[in-house]
């Protein structure tokens, strides 16, 4: 009987470490598709020159949003406010985008208005 | 090594009945906080003006028209916010209206470029046209013809 219940209880602290471990390696490697899309719309934006040099302030409003994102994807694990947080990342980046658009369309503006006169 | 958990010999057992109902109790408490925790989060009011405000900036900037679905988005939104903050669901309140406002900037920006992109191509033109008047002048200022007159 003894034996018995020991090797029952040794055999229920395997399985729950085995559960632990697994839970941790699963936390670790699990990945999260809002914000793998919100990591590459901000890698994008930021390796494009027209959007660095020209909408540096929206792109900064992009990477702390994405930072907000990671750093609640790490920590609480959870997944709506990360989704949340992902679309909005995903949504500056496109304002980035389109900030620089306008800045280029502004400086040609400056360029053209000395030939007109 | 003791710990606090372990049960010794000459020591008071607990009576054992309530050992299930403390359980219980704590999942009680626990659960409580947990919804409670989640329904007394704040109204997001100030989230809430802020993109009602960046809504009408947007609308000023010609969004209406010049990005009309990114502003329509927004208003759904906006409206969704409103009527989650109505039930008390401040949450989801708090993210339509942060979505709102994120979708608002981007109409107001895509107005913007798009106001910008068609005075650059309206100067382009007039540059154009301006310089083939002037290419014309010359053409016609150095022809055979020109020059007899």
């Amino acid at each position: 009987m003894i034996s018995d219940s020991l090797f029952n209880r040794s055999n229920l602290s395997i399985t729950a470490l085995g559960l632990l471990a697994s839970f941790f390696l699963g936390c670790a490697t699990v990945r999260n598709p809002a914000l793998d899309r919100a990591r590459d719309a901000y890698e994008t934006a930021r390796r494009d020159p027209a959007v660095a040099g020209r909408a540096a302030v929206a792109l900064d409003k992009t990477r702390m949003t994405l930072e907000r994102a990671e750093r609640v994807w790490a920590t609480e694990k959870d997944v709506n406010e990360v989704e949340h947080l992902g679309y909005l990342a995903e949504k500056r980046a496109e304002i980035a985008r389109v900030t620089a658009r306008q800045r280029l369309a502004a400086d040609e503006i400056l360029e053209l208005r000395p030939q007109r006169e | 090594m003791g710990t606090i958990c372990d049960t010794k010999p000459g020591m008071i057992p607990r009576p054992k009945a309530l050992r299930p109902i403390s359980v219980i109790t704590c999942s009680i408490i626990l659960v409580a906080f947990q919804t409670t925790g989640c329904s007394t989060t704040k109204p997001p009011t100030e989230a809430l003006s802020r993109a009602e405000l960046t809504l009408r900036t947007a609308a000023e900037a010609r969004a209406d028209e010049l990005a009309p679905m990114d502003l329509q988005r927004a208003r759904e939104k906006l409206e969704g916010s409103k009527k989650a903050m109505a039930a008390g669901k401040y949450e989801e309140a708090r993210r339509l209206a942060e979505m709102a406002q994120v979708e608002a900037e981007l109409a107001e920006a895509k107005a913007d470029a798009e106001i910008t992109r068609r005075a650059a191509d309206g100067l382009r033109q007039a540059v154009d046209a301006l310089r083939q008047e002037m290419e014309r002048g010359l053409v016609r200022g150095t022809s055979p013809g020109a020059s007899k007159e």
